[in-house]
């Protein structure tokens, strides 16, 4: 069993750590961009971004002060038995979340849609938000997400339904035209890292979107190679638009184009697209049935990807 | 494209010799602004609680400032996107004579215009560098903390040199981002192309 204590601190220093460590994948992806820049603007940018990313890992700092919404993935190994159970390890995590707004690593964000009150602890009704997916072991792997808001309600998230006449032309259309759109007007922070989620219910395909975005590392590929092929199409003719770093012009605009897909009704093609900004915070922890405790690059959330 | 290191309160001459794509460090006297704020102001019909007289720079933004031991301490700047303001805009740089926005790529037309007519300027960043710009920036007071919270509170700052930033609306009717926009439009057509788009693609209508 796995005692509440401990996963008590892990869900509070894996908030901390996806607020203010960016993950190397996405790290790398910056010396990569500022190799290639030819637009000094663009360059001086990635260079700024990358500094400021650093330095927020060494003084505990948030790397962006829009913390976004707070989004929890739960791996949950099969026998993994966790005392106070699944039910106390969310209260947990709604503490977690509180603490760290008071400590200044989550800023106050959350707010009632309506009325706009503020419980100044980003908690409220539905948020933090708790994905889960069951795998065999008797481990958990507790991801944290700060979704920020430019890139997930600011133009980033979009979805329409392609009909099976209009096919693959009409999915790789509908992607283009959301991302030219969601860098316009201040929407998103490019590079972006694209998430894509094809098929299944409007709904399926928004969170498969949102979870290639945010989950998925940079350099990783769709196990299929036709999906595969059509990443390495969008990622390319994406970075050819020249939108570049805060949409100001330059070589990159994304840093990856992950797609995910469900099986879809033969009605028609769900499809949606989600940003994650180029200071994408993540951050993953495991934990084993003897309470050892590894933090993790990658949250592997899609199985080897 | 020059570079330029303005002081605040900004006169008219300040302004004016700024074009788009110059690059900008602001240096004096500023405040944070939010919807809120200015749904309270313009909307709900309360006064404004400081003047903007000697204070003619806004920067929309929700900064993270905690008080440590009475010590207002800032914790992470950024600024935040300008276009959700559009509706107060206009106003705003009438009403608060201001000759400053800074904010996150760009603001509407009709904000633009009022822009051109009082002499204002847009700036934006070219990166997302909070920690570089915290030692830019000392806390002087606050606003309407109590009312709109702390992110949507009205902020008063004091920069040393907090930037770069990029002109994106200048005072003479130029825009950064539509520019942007167009070099963008004239490469799109290239990009379905390279995705094997057909060049007379039509979504089948859905929908009505």
């Amino acid at each position: 069993m796995i005692n509440k204590e401990v996963y008590q601190d892990v869900i509070f220093e894996t908030i901390g750590r996806g607020s203010t460590v960016i993950p190397q994948d996405v790290r790398d992806a910056f010396i990569r961009a500022i190799d290639r820049e030819t637009a000094p603007d663009a360059r001086t940018g990635l260079e700024k971004t990358l500094e400021s990313i650093e330095l927020s890992a060494v003084n505990q700092r948030p790397a962006c002060p829009d913390t976004g919404w707070p989004l929890f993935y739960f791996k949950v190994g099969n026998n993994c038995v966790l005392q106070g159970g699944m039910l106390e390890l969310e209260e947990s995590a709604r503490q977690a979340v509180s603490r760290a707004t008071e400590k200044g690593y989550l800023r106050k964000t959350m707010k009632h849609p309506l009325t706009g009150y503020d419980p100044g602890n980003n908690i409220g009704m539905n948020i933090p938000d708790f994905t889960y997916q069951f795998v065999p072991g008797d481990f958990i792997e507790i991801t944290y997400v700060a979704k920020g808001g430019g890139s997930e309600c600011f133009g980033g998230t979009r979805s329409r339904v392609v009909a099976f006449a209009d096919g693959v032309a009409g999915i790789k259309k509908f992607v283009v035209d959301s991302f030219i759109d969601s860098t316009r007007s201040g929407a998103i922070c490019p590079p972006s890292m694209l998430g894509v989620g094809i098929g299944g219910t409007a709904n399926i395909a928004a969170n498969l979107a949102k979870e290639a975005a945010c989950l998925r590392i940079i350099g990783s590929k769709h196990p299929e190679a036709a999906i595969a092929e059509i990443e390495v199409e969008l990622y390319e003719a994406l970075n050819s638009l020249g939108i570049g770093i805060m949409g100001l012009g330059g070589e990159t605009s994304v840093f990856a184009v992950n797609i995910e897909y469900a099986f879809t009704h033969i009605a028609g093609i769900a499809c949606a697209t989600s940003s994650n900004c180029m200071v994408a915070r993540r951050a993953t922890t495991r934990i084993d049935a003897d309470g050892s405790v590894e933090q993790l690059d990658d949250p592997n959330w899609f199985n080897g990807r | 494209m020059a570079d330029y290191h303005l002081k605040s309160p900004l006169l008219d001459s300040d302004v004016e010799q700024l074009k788009i794509g110059d690059v900008v460090y602001i240096n004096g006297p500023a405040f944070t602004c939010r919807s809120r704020l200015q749904r309270y102001v313009f909307d709900e019909g309360f006064e404004l609680p400081f003047s903007t007289d000697e204070r003619n720079v806004l920067i929309h933004a929700g900064p993270i400032i905690i008080n440590e031991a009475g010590e207002w301490e800032l914790v992470s700047f950024m600024p935040t996107s300008s276009i959700r303001f559009e509706k107060w805009g206009a106003r705003s740089v009438e009403e608060w004579g201001l000759k400053l926005i800074c904010g996150k790529t760009t603001m509407g037309t009709a904000t633009a215009a009022m822009m051109k007519e009082k002499k204002c300027v847009h700036i934006t960043p070219c990166s997302v560098s909070p920690n570089l710009w915290s030692d830019s920036i000392r806390v002087e007071d606050v606003h309407l903390l109590e009312e709109l919270g702390s992110i949507e509170a009205a902020w008063l700052f004091d920069l040393q040199e907090l930037g770069p930033f990029i002109v994106d609306i200048d005072c003479w009717g130029n825009n950064l981002f539509d520019q942007y926009r167009s070099r963008v439009d004239a490469k799109r057509d290239e990009a379905y192309k390279k995705l094997d788009i057909p060049e007379d693609f039509k979504y089948t209508k859905l929908y009505g």
